[in-house]
């Protein structure tokens, strides 16, 4: 279930962006007003705003926060051209207050672009403190900070053309040696004919330098968001993608890219939803990587959920007007590949209310149709060993009893 | 008409660009350019050059250009020699020069006709003064003293006939009556820095504004001045003019480094509402050609562009509109566009007003609303937070595996208590233990074959201890049964792993419940054939067989003879743990268990045979780590202890696991099993995490060196005496608590000692220590 809290964020403009935290416990949203506001989580669940200044003299589209080892940094890209690093500090108590007001300021202003940049995002921590960029140009830019006491100083380490214009960026997240630092980037050109809006870059150690590694060429629709799912472990990559629908790629290194020096990958749509019927602009994974949110012009929020063989379904709808926080059940009995029908099932009911996977063992389960249309997952691989549980012919079999209960006997 | 995108490239660049009256020819002036073109269908025709002549001195060098709104024939010039220049297109000479006005001691910025009046043009100066000219009378009839040092702009007014506005570099505006040149009738300041350009809203009594400090004003000056609107650019705005038939729309270009024409509604005032980015440079001039779809504009990049409002990007509409983020406890927030359905009375009002698209009035309308939205039960963070904080990771591997495989289920994840207690059984080295006859030894045996029944039969059914406890009776009971089968020595080629692990337990094995909760642990010793069944032939393939979904439970028949009738079938295996608790709840269904009683009997046991767990384990570990669950991966892989070494994971592949799952905790916040994990860790790359960065400088109390070596050994004065306890009077090595009061301290335990008794400080300083 899931409950709906307004926030009234007095914006005087849209808002182009919301980040949390690390741990989820602040919020930075960034506006159009050219303002970026900083939210705390209290002791009850509310949420104050604790700090908010014009950051820009454009439209601010993006807010990140770096990883907490490096303080409480923000940064910020703007339409103005400028991304920046803003730094929390907490004043010297003198006189106002015990506790000393804390306020941001600006540590650093990289006026490289000269044009609008797009999307801003800090490199996983491993990699130090590093900034990659976007401009509305095909220009990524990536900035270190050599010190990371020091924020106001950032030197560009790497500027790379992508010929197409950038609208957003992400770094992968994975914090294994075996992976090299990557980023992929979407465009949002409309022109079709220009090929893959979404491209893969690679680190090489070995020459220093960024490289195109992949572009995912059937991909071709403008591309607004693009996020890398949480690795946590895994040998292969999974990007999310939104453009006129929203999909879900994964990249799975090539055993032979090793002495080719570049890697290779082995491109997957595990799948692909055009449930929001519109411009999707947004998509965003929960930290376990295991829930894709998407939202779209139609104003709402879908939250995709995996059952581990790729099969995606959508687990809930969010509305964005508040008004009613609904969402589907996960049918308790996955639907298996071969009992999917796409395309004709009913629009996702929204009057129903939610509870995700609230099923108790021993009731008769019932199949729910399915609400999500799918692809067909691409059972590769190490997905390959996973076989159906579920009997097609009888989705309606009790289940067994599980741990909970005591023994059942019948 | 012109209808589209179309421009021309001059030699040089052009200052200013100024339009006839009806619109069909342009004149752009520059330093060395001078030219008036002809607006045709889809291109410039140049219809004369003006810089002819043999004297083409600074006279010819324009800072602005401006056509006489009345006269078409006449233009006037801005020089920066100072020099304000009429021009006459109906001289028949090639040298279409009229007159010179050399009044101005500086350099002219802006000239400008008057509406009604042709022969009244007027002048500002970088002298800091503005004059008048009367075209007739070839001299300036009036000087106007602004008081500042140069004047960037000068307006008339097209409201008023003797008024206009004067704009300087020190951010004043002033209003003027041309009667009366003595002083302005108004002054005010507008910006902070430099104002270059103003423009009168051709029908409000507005004044538009823009300056150096990157803004565009806005200001009704039809009493005290007052700011409406103020825009945001990203640069300093060089020349400003407002679109005709659109109220609120303003073109603006800057003078640095923005070198595309921006059009704004002044209602929404932090985006463009269309931009032209066709110039390479920053432009230079802006002209409406009367019509709001087109207008001209010419730039330092030498073009001269005519610009169609069609081709303009949109900047709003490639903004992002909505934001989302997701954070650890399941929180969505959300932020959308309001959608606009503008209520009736507003459309009604905006149509009487003018006519202009409803997109106009949706554009300035943007806002966000935003929206948390809460899990009300989440349950990965839930699971992931009750693991973590349980889970046991350092001991004997046994321990370990009961333990968490307990607190797993406490959590709610059955299929992960499975796997504990599948690695438990795979790891059990019964044929060690058994070697060892000790009671306390076989005990320990006695639970792995436990969790062998549990696990091959359903630990899931059993679950609570006291289910545990009846299992491991019952087994005990079961034994002496089993070693009485005989050494039948059956290869076990024809009998599926299910079936081994079946065996174990034998229909009749409830009776013994109660009778052997008092057997010696001895009695339960399995003769070498019983321990077979446990770790024997436990392949991958054994999953497969639980995950083919053909495979319903029913035992084969088998070619024993029955010895009882299975009273109390066996509940059904828990499956491997390929899927995920969720389709565990949900998808268990599937495997169900028939009716029929099961007929098994195995009256013999193989041999033992020495079997390797490792790849099994290994093949767990990665698909755990596939499916996002980091934590079963790392957390099986520490308590596996030296038994990791003979995975075929590769260290980096383990390292990586150790490092998302200490990233993972760090999210919870849950720093003391990261600081466990990372101290029980094996690779330096991440046991040395801790080590990292993490500098604390003390100096010794008595000569105050910083402590090098150890924080309880001066190295100069050799003593130790900050590092002592004040209650046993021992150095202490390690944490030493103390007091911020009064500074004095010892050992933890020490300190907690006392203070449990006493709150004077042990040394009788007299301070009341605060001990928290």
């Amino acid at each position: 279930m899931f409950e709906a809290h307004s926030i009234n964020a007095e914006h005087k403009d849209l808002i182009h962006d919301i980040a949390y935290d690390f741990y989820g416990q602040r919020m930075a949203t960034c506006s159009s007003d050219q303002f970026v506001k900083v939210w705390d989580e209290d002791e009850h669940d509310n949420w104050h705003l604790t700090a908010s200044w014009k950051a820009h003299s454009g439209s601010v589209w993006k807010v990140t926060w770096a990883h907490p080892e490096f303080g409480q940094v923000l940064a910020t890209c703007s339409f103005d051209r400028t991304a920046a690093v803003w730094e929390e500090i907490v004043g010297e108590g003198s006189g106002s207050g015990e506790r000393g007001m804390r306020h941001w300021v600006r540590r650093t202003n990289l006026v490289d672009s000269r044009t609008s940049v797009t999307d801003v995002k800090f490199a996983p921590k491993t990699l130090g403190l590093l900034l990659a960029t976007c401009s509305a140009d095909g220009v990524i830019r990536i900035y270190e900070a050599p010190d990371v006491m020091n924020l106001s100083q950032w030197t560009l380490q790497h500027e790379i053309s992508c010929k197409l214009p950038c609208s957003c960026l992400t770094w992968n997240p994975s914090l294994s040696r075996l992976h090299p630092p990557m980023l992929a980037v979407g465009s949002d050109d409309s022109n079709a004919s220009s090929g893959g809006k979404v491209f893969i870059y690679e680190y090489s150690e070995n020459n220093r330098r960024w490289t195109k590694t992949e572009t995912l060429s059937n991909v071709v629709d403008p591309v607004h968001d693009i996020a890398f799912a949480p690795n946590l472990g895994r040998s292969f990559h999974t990007l999310a993608i939104a453009t006129k629908d929203v999909r879900i790629v994964t990249l799975k290194p090539m055993q032979d890219a090793a002495q080719s020096g570049l890697s290779r990958f082995e491109i997957t749509t595990a799948a692909q939803f055009d449930d929001h019927y519109c411009t999707v602009w947004r998509v965003c994974w929960n930290i376990m990587g295991t829930i894709l949110a998407s939202s779209g012009d139609d104003g709402c929020v879908r939250l995709w959920k995996d059952n581990y063989v790729n099969n995606w379904k959508c687990v809930a709808v969010l509305k964005g007007d508040g008004t009613s926080a609904h969402s589907a059940e996960i049918p308790q009995i996955a639907t298996p590949p071969s009992h999917s029908i796409s395309g004709t099932q009913a629009p996702l009911s929204t009057t129903r209310n939610i509870s995700i996977a609230t099923v108790t063992a021993e009731r008769p389960t019932t199949t729910i149709l399915s609400t999500s249309k799918w692809q067909a997952p691409v059972i590769k691989g190490r997905f390959s060993k996973s076989v159906w549980l579920g009997n097609p012919s009888e989705p309606s079999l009790p289940p067994p009893p599980i741990i909970e209960r005591p023994k059942s006997k019948k | 008409m012109t209808s589209k995108t179309v421009f021309v490239t001059q030699e040089g660049p052009a200052n200013a660009l100024a339009l006839n009256k009806d619109n069909t020819q342009v004149v752009i002036a520059g330093r060395n350019v001078f030219k008036i073109f002809a607006l045709l269908e889809d291109k410039f025709e140049e219809v004369c050059n003006l810089r002819v002549g043999k004297n083409l001195n600074l006279n010819f060098s324009c800072n602005d250009v401006a056509w006489n709104l009345i006269d078409d024939h006449i233009l006037a010039t801005a020089a920066t020699n100072g020099a304000v220049v009429v021009w006459n297109l109906n001289r028949p000479s090639r040298s279409k020069q009229e007159h010179v006005f050399i009044d101005h001691k500086r350099t002219v910025n802006k000239v400008s006709f008057h509406m009604t009046e042709p022969m009244w043009l007027i002048s500002g100066s970088q002298d800091g003064t503005m004059k008048c000219f009367d075209l007739r009378i070839k001299e300036a009839t009036k000087t106007f003293y602004s008081n500042t040092e140069s004047v960037r702009d000068v307006q008339f007014s097209p409201h008023q006939q003797y008024t206009f506005a004067a704009v300087s570099e020190n951010g004043h505006v002033q209003q003027w009556d041309l009667r009366k040149p003595d002083r302005c009738f108004q002054h005010f300041t507008a910006h902070s820095g430099p104002i270059f350009a103003c423009d009168w809203h051709p029908e409000a009594s507005w004044l538009a504004t823009a300056s150096r400090d990157k803004t565009i004003k806005v200001w009704d000056i039809s009493a005290k001045p007052t700011c409406e609107y103020t825009i945001h650019t990203i640069a300093s705005v060089g020349r400003i003019k407002w679109r005709p038939q659109r109220k609120y729309h303003i073109a603006s270009c800057a003078l640095v480094v923005d070198c595309s024409i921006n059009v704004w509604d002044i209602r929404r005032p932090y985006i463009p509402f269309a931009s032209f980015n066709e110039h390479k440079d920053v432009p230079t001039g802006v002209a409406w050609r009367g019509d709001p779809q087109y207008f001209l504009s010419t730039s330092r990049d030498c073009t001269l562009y005519h610009h169609v409002f069609k081709d303009a990007t949109r900047p709003a509409s490639k903004a992002n509109p909505q934001g989302i983020a997701l954070n650890c406890k399941g929180d969505v927030a959300y932020a959308c566009k309001i959608s606009v359905n503008a209520p009736t009375t507003v459309k009604q009002l905006t149509s009487i007003m003018r006519k202009s698209p409803a997109s106009n009035d949706t554009f300035c309308m943007a806002s966000s609303m935003m929206h948390r939205f809460t899990e009300t039960a989440p349950r990965e963070p839930k699971w992931f937070r009750e693991c973590a904080e349980g889970y046991l990771l350092s001991g004997r591997l046994n321990d370990i595996c009961d333990h968490n495989a307990a607190v797993a289920i406490t959590a709610g994840r059955n299929d992960i208590s499975t796997v504990w207690s599948i690695t438990k059984t795979l790891y059990a080295n019964p044929l060690g233990n058994m070697l060892k006859s000790s009671p306390n030894v076989s005990k320990d045996d006695t639970v792995n074959t436990l969790n062998l029944a549990q696990i091959g039969i359903g630990s899931t059914v059993d679950q609570t201890n006291i289910g545990h406890e009846n299992d491991v009776k019952s087994l005990q009971g079961e034994a002496p049964g089993v070693i009485s089968g005989g050494d039948d020595e059956t290869e076990t080629d024809e009998m599926t792993e299910n079936q081994n692990f079946i065996g174990p337990i034998l229909p009749s094995h409830r009776r013994y419940l109660a009778g052997h909760k008092c057997q010696p642990k001895g009695d339960f010793f399995f003769g070498d054939g019983e321990l077979e069944p446990i770790t024997m032939d436990y392949t991958s393939g054994y999953i497969h067989n639980l995950m083919n979904h053909e495979n319903d439970w029913t035992l084969p028949k088998e070619a024993f003879p029955l010895r009882h009738e299975i009273q109390d079938r066996s509940p059904p295996p828990e499956q491997f743990p390929n899927h995920s608790p969720d389709m565990n709840d949900n998808d268990s269904g599937s495997v169900t268990v028939e009716d029929q009683p099961c007929e098994l009997i195995v009256t013999a046991v193989p041999k033992p045979l020495f079997w390797d767990p490792t790849q099994l384990i290994e093949e767990a570990l990665r698909h755990h780590a596939a499916i996002l669950d980091v934590q079963t991966s790392a957390s099986i892989l520490i308590a596996l202890g030296e038994r990791r070494k003979s995975l075929n994971i590769e260290a980096a592949t383990q390292e990586h696991w150790l490092l998302e799952y200490i990233d993972m905790l760090g999210r919870f916040k849950l720093w003391e099993i990261a600081t466990q994990i990372i101290q029980l860790a094996w690779m330096p790359s991440v046991s040395q995490l801790n080590q990292q960065s993490t500098t604390i400088h003390a100096c010794c109390t008595t000569c105050t060196k910083p402590l090098q070596r150890s924080a309880w050994l001066c190295d100069r004065c050799h003593t130790s005496r900050h590092a002592l306890c004040s209650i046993c009077h021992q150095v202490v090595r390690g944490v030493y608590a103390w007091c911020q009061g009064c500074a004095h301290g010892g050992h933890v335990i020490h300190m907690n000692e006392w203070f449990e008794s006493n709150r004077q400080c042990p040394t009788g300083c007299g301070h009341i220590c605060e001990f928290t």
